[in-house]
């Protein structure tokens, strides 16, 4: 459940503007009135550790630390916030990049392509090797897993985040029609992974 | 009209199926492909499949990251706040050359290094001296006494000298070092004077997450229900209705009642009450 609060920073008691929006937030962030970061990490962790967990196929501790890295970059870099920008959309951009930088020194950790292919070997045979329903979630986060990293990104964010057209296309930098495609895709591509004989 | 559709027929409606399962197609298009659907098993099939598969993906639960992740955010926060304070409070350097030569600049480089170098050397030896004396008297540090020095660097004059920042690393450390398989740390004590009474809303959320890592103690439950009558701080107060829940803590409903009526706390605190009260009756 996301928390809608503001907290007077001198005091920590509730002032009268309960609900400010995301961007007036940001920008007494800007004006170094640290304490209202408190209160955007408060409604945006949750939403924002789950993107990172779907992304890195259910990964806790690494969706945490990368959680972590967000908010960190957040407030170090807090200056380059764009007033004109969602907020929204520019934390999500913070989350995939640092899930791309992630995935990078992942990348460079793997010894050869063979060890991949290995992996994703056994993750497609488990997957498919019993259609017992309790099993089901499992064979859908493996079946993720084995989409490109761009169909994995807009499912996550349209089908379990619950992101709009627009709103994805606002944070991918594409008309809503050009994310509903790609969406649309996406989501062909997991049904055809996931019923795969 | 021929029995099976031909795959042209297919292709004209395969863009439209992903919008047919979800029932997002206007009238004229969802006709034209239900009449295709109604000849064409291998679409049918498709469709039942995409709405399965969106079904999974939607009914996916949102997990609940680690109380930690909090905690040090706050201290992260703290830490920037402390330092900006600094800068504030810094009056503005400017630059005056003491010694215009550069070769004096040098010299008392190399002065200054030797200095350093030698005082090293010299606390060293002391400090091996002082070690040894000392671990020939000094009686062994048991929990009782780490609490005592805790509950004296987190209580009264302690916690004015010692930063928010320094008090929320304070406090995670002391919650890792607790031995949770000994009953009544002394050290959980001092961490539930903390949440209760540091002035600092973010200290007593550190606290609160603190001590949700060592909830296997009694006290913790206990501590979080009473607790939550006393905070006014709408974080702090939503940061222990979450713990109580996960902890299944049903000692916590009648707070939980009075705070979700309490007409001086903030809509969004009586409402997570009220989530409370439902997932714990």
């Amino acid at each position: 459940m996301p928390v809608l609060l503001s907290t007077n920073p001198q005091t920590s008691f509730p002032v009268a503007d309960h609900y400010p929006s995301d961007d007036v937030l940001m920008a007494r962030v800007q004006a170094n009135d640290l304490d209202q970061l408190a209160v955007l990490f408060d409604r945006y962790h949750r939403p924002i550790f789950n993107y990172l967990l779907r992304r890195t196929n259910n990964d806790r501790e690494t969706a945490e630390d990368l959680t972590q890295t967000v908010f960190e970059r957040l407030l170090k870099y807090r200056t380059s916030y764009q007033p004109s920008q969602q907020f929204r959309a520019w934390i999500y951009q913070l989350a995939r990049n640092a899930h791309a930088d992630h995935w990078q020194r992942q990348q460079q950790l793997r010894t050869t392509d063979v060890l991949d292919s290995e992996q994703r070997g056994q993750l497609g045979a488990s997957a498919f090797a019993a259609q017992d329903a309790a099993e089901h979630s499992q064979h859908l986060y493996e079946a993720l897993a084995l989409l490109p990293d761009a169909q994995r990104d807009i499912l996550v964010l349209n089908r379990i985040q619950g992101f709009s057209y627009e709103e994805i296309g606002e944070q991918l930098a594409c008309s809503a029609g050009a994310a509903r495609v790609k969406a649309h895709r996406a989501l062909q591509a997991l049904r055809a992974i996931f019923f795969a004989s | 009209m021929p029995d099976r559709p031909s795959p042209y027929d297919c292709f004209t409606v395969a863009d439209l199926l992903v919008d047919y399962a979800d029932q997002l197609l206007p009238p004229q298009q969802t006709e034209r492909v239900a009449a295709h659907l109604a000849q064409c098993p291998a679409c049918r099939e498709e469709v039942v499949q995409l709405r399965a598969v969106a079904q999974r993906l939607e009914a996916v639960e949102p997990a609940a990251p680690a109380p930690e992740l909090r905690t040090h955010f706050l201290q992260l926060l703290e830490q920037e706040k402390a330092a900006l304070a600094a800068t504030a409070a810094a009056p503005e350097a400017r630059v005056r050359p003491m010694w215009p030569q550069a070769a004096t600049r040098w010299a008392l480089r190399i002065a200054a290094g030797v200095a350093l170098l030698l005082t090293g050397i010299g606390l060293g030896q002391w400090n091996r001296s002082a070690d040894s004396s000392a671990a020939a008297t000094a009686p062994a540090a048991g929990p009782t006494r780490h609490a005592l020095q805790l509950a004296s660097s987190l209580s009264g004059e302690g916690a004015q000298r010692l930063s928010a920042s320094d008090r929320i690393q304070l406090v995670s450390s002391a919650a890792a070092a607790v031995d949770t398989t000994k009953a009544a740390d002394p050290v959980v004590q001092v961490l539930i004077n903390t949440l209760n009474f540091d002035p600092n809303a973010n200290v007593r959320l550190a606290a609160a997450g603190a001590l949700y890592r060592l909830r296997a103690d009694p006290r913790v439950g206990e501590a979080f229900t009473q607790s939550l009558s006393i905070q006014t701080d709408p974080n702090v107060q939503i940061l222990l209705i979450e713990l109580l829940v996960n902890m299944r803590e049903r000692r916590a409903t009648t707070q939980l009642e009075q705070l979700a009526r309490k007409p001086d706390a903030l809509p969004i605190v009586r409402q997570q009450a009220e989530y409370g009260l439902g997932t714990l009756l």
